[in-house]
């Protein structure tokens, strides 16, 4: 698509602006339609794993470490912006304050995780990172004087801009603080992959052996995509309790989270940030849209009934969320918007037949 | 992109199709938010099929009314469990359609949590067959801002018809000492309603001198407990007590006291009044040592307004109703109540006449509501299994 | 009430157990869950050396692999061995049929969903294996649905379902305050031997041999005539049946299975995988035990809610010190 001439290039390279744009322009188009089809409500979660999606793409999609403990950095997040914010603690931060916090713990959590385990090979540094991820969420049940265990924090305040109080029962402000605060960090991410340190991170990503022979410091740029990438999936957690008005249960943040942000940037394209975007609208709109509205269809015209185990939709939603990731792989296994550089190597592993397996089996 | 305009044809198309029939004034919406997918959603349909068939019952008609019910998902596939993202959702959507009069749900209390100051902003009575934390609605049992902080228009608008978990808890330990267990052990699934419910436990026992030789959290994913009841079994306690519900592996852990030796009495919590819990535990393991607390009588016991309701049921859905049925069957006769009493198409009226159920005739007695929107129902019941099928013992707390 | 005997007997009885017989039960369950975990870990850790994919539906194979048997006790009308014998017959079929049934399945989803990927992004077969171990996840829920003549499987298609204690789950050390059961005997008479069968399969066997050969280098040995597909095929065979079988294993030793019980299994056994040295067959075994009795130990010395958090702090220990897993050796790096 992108070798095409005219405008097409222009437009792909700007795609995540125009994105944004249409998601800015939906409460309006919203206004035309009747309730039960107004999607802005159900878009704001999308806003929230978009910025959880960006963190992960930094250092998965940039960087090519695995990383499947997002979850452990978004209730990091999440638990940070509740106890800062939330009256029975003594902190009581405003949003403005505990949002910058938040950012700063969840850069120090990926740092304290990276600084032993970065030097760790491929599926290696994957599945500590998944087992932080466990560690962080039993953590979280199991020490409830800090936490308050299963109970969760809540609620927490609403977020003020102004002396303007964001009140859970007006969506529109909320919907443009999240967006607001999306476009903040895509024009972030944008910035970091087109500066040095982007370009350090795409050749480690590439070939790690012959970045480090270019006298590339390999061990501090992962880390910091590490932390920077902490830090955004923290960041998405402390959006997250404020959206919910919640911590939430350290049940909520739990490996099937980190299944879901890594879905939404390898479906949305390996480190693309309007992939990332687009992932996270597929990935989650989904169930929230697709499969909500298809089961209330099917109920209306009662197709469906709950006495059988087979003909109740909701026992089919595994199926239907599983077959849309098996088919998007096997027609897109590159993306819906590829970034241009992954889709350049995977040309070159055409001639490559499969690749080469470092694992040995003994 | 193309998604964006790909989805936004259909949608407008149908708009212009359907938006005709919005909003028509006496149509009174219903909608129950409970989790459909996953591991609950066995309870799930009990609870749907009580509120259906107190629909049908009235004919789908409450005076000029016409009642449209709803059941709505709060669970995900990705999640496989309640989902506080949807729950969200689902409160969200609830207040922003004007047809809607009543959100009844949640299941877990976790939700509730989530949908209570959305919904009670907005002054939409909600109902919960299921929620058994104590601190949603009773100040001074939970944390020291509950049920304030559910309510930040000041007014009550949830609702249960279920008895929260400090009376389970307080019964449970009483009959633990009746029958002269002295020495308990405590386990609990590591959840809200199972921790709930076994602190609870564990706060009596030790009011009433019974010996704690420990408290626990499961893992319930586990594969066995047999380690644990190694422990256990050092310890030699008189009863085992989990705060947990069938799903969270209430049979696994009878079956590993059964098979690591430790033939001791085993209690649990009316999670696991159902039939699915006798079946995954296997009744052998539970034969004559194991006690359930509930809630009201059990179904075949039930007199009155609740017999009448237990043959409905079986005769429509062809199977015994178990505890959620009835909860949920309830839930929907207080709605349809409180619409009739109300009077009028009007969140608050009908708030109000929810409120101001009193003397109620329902399948789990006659109650009303007090002042926190708890059932006065305090009335629990003692069972056991034998020969693979509850058993009722006794009544507590009359 | 029934427990009376028993309790008299109880107060009765014998003195509390001592500290090393203690230790002594603990190690058994340990061995046990860990010799599971490691049948399982061995399916993950075959098809990760040989195609680098990160399997996450083996678990849920696995799980269908456990709803198979159920299905096949329902279907024969098996019910718990009655006291006094050691095991059911029963149980044969399901050791015959579970196997091929996981490594069928195994290898057409490697079929339809991973082989077309095998030139996609590194990550891509990740996400397909996420889908397919959504749609296995489905598949148990539905199965869990169907209507069944001995156990009633319907209605709650969700609920943990019995799997009838087929191997008798009595003490063979009779009187004796530690426990070990047929059943746990079995867990090693049906593993130990699957173990030592699969590393002469890996080592002596032309089959053997391809599989390592695609492990070190696909390209090279496509240009010495191995059909690499094929062997890649073999290679989920082979993991897929060993995780049936070791589907029947855990429902004959737990007797209980639901359909999300792949995750936690699943979980433990990749985590033996790599703590092993992932693509190393020994390590896995090695992982799985010591997964197992760190499981155990922590239950009984630390708190049982600590425990997960255990298995993952000693992963990540292990790895600072051996970053290639307890057993592994990481290949050169080619320039």
């Amino acid at each position: 698509m992108g070798a095409r001439g005219g405008i097409w290039p222009a437009v792909y390279a700007r795609m995540h602006w125009i994105l944004l744009g249409l998601a800015a322009l939906l409460p309006a188009v919203d206004l035309l339609l009747p309730p039960e089809f107004r999607l802005a409500d159900l878009v704001r979660p999308i806003f929230i794993f978009a910025v959880l999606g960006m963190g992960l793409n930094i250092v998965t999609g940039f960087t090519g470490l695995l990383n499947l403990g997002v979850a452990a950095f978004m209730a990091i997040g999440a638990y940070t912006y509740a106890i800062a914010t939330c009256d029975i603690y003594p902190f009581q931060l405003g949003f403005w304050t505990a949002l910058p916090l938040t950012i700063a713990v969840g850069a120090a959590a990926g740092i304290i995780l990276g600084l032993p385990t970065i030097r760790l090979k491929g599926d290696y540094l994957a599945i500590v990172t998944m087992g932080f991820g466990e560690m962080v969420q039993d953590s979280l049940k199991n020490l409830d004087v800090i936490t308050k265990g299963t109970q969760g924090i809540n609620p927490l305040p609403s977020p003020t801009l102004f002396g303007y109080v964001f009140k859970p029962e007006t969506p529109l402000p909320w919907y443009y603080l999240f967006l607001a605060l999306l476009a903040v960090v895509v024009l972030l991410t944008r910035n970091l992959e087109r500066s040095r340190i982007g370009r350090t991170w795409a050749s480690i990503r590439e070939d790690e052996l012959a970045a480090t022979c270019m006298g590339i410091n390999s061990m501090k740029a992962k880390l910091l995509a590490f932390a920077i990438g902490a830090s955004f999936c923290s960041m998405a957690g402390g959006l997250w309790g404020a959206y919910l008005g919640s911590s939430g249960e350290p049940g909520n943040y739990d490996f099937q989270i980190s299944i879901i942000a890594l879905c939404i940037v390898i479906v949305g394209g390996m480190g693309s940030v309007s992939g990332v975007l687009l992932g996270a609208f597929v990935m989650i709109g989904f169930n929230a849209i697709l499969l909500t509205k298809l089961t209330a269809f099917l109920a209306q015209h009662g197709w469906t009934s709950s006495d059988n185990v087979f003909t109740s939709p909701s026992n089919w939603k595994y199926m239907m969320f599983g077959l849309a990731l098996i088919l998007m792989m096997r027609f897109k296994p590159e993306g819906l918007l590829p970034s241009r550089r992954v889709k350049a190597e995977l040309h070159e592993y055409d001639k490559d037949v499969p690749r080469q397996a470092g694992g040995a089996t003994t | 992109m193309k998604c964006s305009t790909f989805m936004l044809g259909p949608v407008l198309l149908a708009a212009v199709v359907l938006g005709a029939q919005a909003q028509s004034p006496s149509t009174i919406k219903i909608i129950s938010s409970l989790p459909h997918t996953g591991s609950a959603n066995a309870q799930t349909m009990t609870m749907v099929n009580g509120i259906k068939l107190a629909i049908e019952e009235v004919g789908g008609k409450v005076g000029e009314f016409s009642i449209v019910y709803e059941p709505w998902d709060d669970a995900s596939p990705e999640r496989g469990q309640w989902d506080p993202a949807v729950e969200a959702a689902n409160a969200d959507k609830a207040v922003a359609d004007p047809d809607i009069m009543a959100y009844i749900g949640t299941y877990n209390s976790g939700a509730a949590k989530i949908a209570m100051p959305k919904l009670n902003q907005a002054g939409l009575l909600m109902i919960s067959p299921a929620n058994t934390w104590p601190g949603l609605t009773k100040p001074g049992v939970g944390e020291p801002n509950e049920p304030m902080v559910y309510r930040p228009s000041g007014k009550v608008t949830y609702f249960r018809v279920v008895p929260a978990d400090d009376i389970q808890g307080l019964v449970a330990a009483q009959w633990a000492q009746e029958m002269n267990c002295n020495k308990v052990f405590i386990l609990h699934d590591r959840e809200l309603y199972g921790q709930g419910v076994a602190s609870m436990f564990q706060k009596t026992a030790k009011k009433i001198g019974l010996q704690v030789l420990g408290y626990e959290g499961i893992d319930p994913k586990a594969s066995n407990y047999r380690s644990l009841v190694t422990k256990m079994k050092q310890k030699r306690p008189d009863l085992v007590y989990f705060g947990g519900t069938t799903q969270t592996n209430a049979g696994q852990i009878a079956k590993d006291l059964r098979a690591g030796g430790l033939n001791v009495k085993y209690m649990v919590p009316d999670g696991c009044f159902e039939e699915a819990f006798i079946r995954s535990a296997g009744a052998s393991n539970l034969e004559g040592n194991t006690f359930i607390t509930f809630g009201g009588v059990p179904g075949d016991k039930l007199t009155g307004k609740g017999k009448e309701f237990y043959e409905n049921y079986k005769k429509k859905f062809g199977n015994e109703p178990e505890a959620y049925a009835a909860y949920g069957y309830e839930c929907g006769r207080v709605v349809l109540d409180a619409i009739a009493r109300a009077g009028k198409k009007d969140r608050a009226a009908i708030v109000a006449a929810c409120a101001a159920t009193k003397d109620f005739d329902g399948v789990l007695g006659k109650w009303s509501f007090d002042a926190n929107g708890d059932t006065t129902v305090k009335t629990m019941s003692g069972n056991t299994v034998h020969n693979g099928k509850f058993e009722f013992v006794k009544v507590f707390g009359e | 009430m029934g427990s009376e005997d028993a309790e008299d007997q109880r107060e009765g009885g014998r003195e509390l157990m001592t500290d090393s017989e203690v230790l002594l039960q603990q190690v058994i369950i340990g061995l046990s869950n860990g010799m599971i975990i490691a049948l399982i870990a061995l399916g993950y850790t075959m098809v990760y050396g040989i195609v680098e994919l990160i399997n996450f539906a083996h678990g849920d194979l696995f799980m269908l692999g456990a709803f198979l048997a159920l299905t096949i006790a329902g279907a024969l009308g098996l019910d718990a061995v009655s006291e006094g014998a050691l095991f059911s017959w029963g149980i044969l079929p399901m050791f015959v049929a579970a196997p091929i049934f996981c490594g069928g399945v195994n290898w057409c989803v490697d079929r339809l969903a991973y082989r077309p990927l095998r030139n996609a992004p590194r990550l891509a077969p990740l996400v397909s294996a996420i889908g397919v171990s959504f749609v296995f996840l489905n598949i148990g829920l539905l199965w869990g649905g169907l209507p069944m003549e001995v156990f009633n499987m319907g209605q709650t298609a969700a609920a943990p379902k019995d799997f009838p204690a087929l191997v008798s789950n009595e003490n063979l050390l009779g009187e004796s305050d530690i426990t070990l059961t047929i059943s746990q005997v079995l867990v090693f008479v049906i593993t130990v031997p699957l173990m030592i069968g699969l590393s002469v399969l890996v080592r002596f066997t032309r089959l053997g041999k391809a599989m390592r050969a695609v492990a070190q280098n696909p390209v090279a040995a496509r240009l010495m005539g191995i059909d690499v597909d094929r062997v890649i095929g073999a290679t989920f065979i082979i993991g897929g049946a060993l995780g049936g079988v070791a589907s029947v294993v855990y429902a004959l030793y737990n007797n209980t299975i639901y359909f999300q019980m792949g995750f936690r299994v699943g979980l433990d056994a990749f985590t033996a995988a790599v703590l092993g040295g992932i693509g190393n067959l020994p390590g896995a075994v090695l992982g799985g035990l010591v997964i197992g009795m760190i499981r155990a130990l922590t239950d009984q010395y630390i708190a049982t809610e600590w425990t997960n958090v255990m298995v993952f702090a000693v992963l990540i220990l292990v790895l600072i010190f051996r970053p290639a897993g307890l057993l592994g050796t990481h290949a050169q790096e080619k320039v």
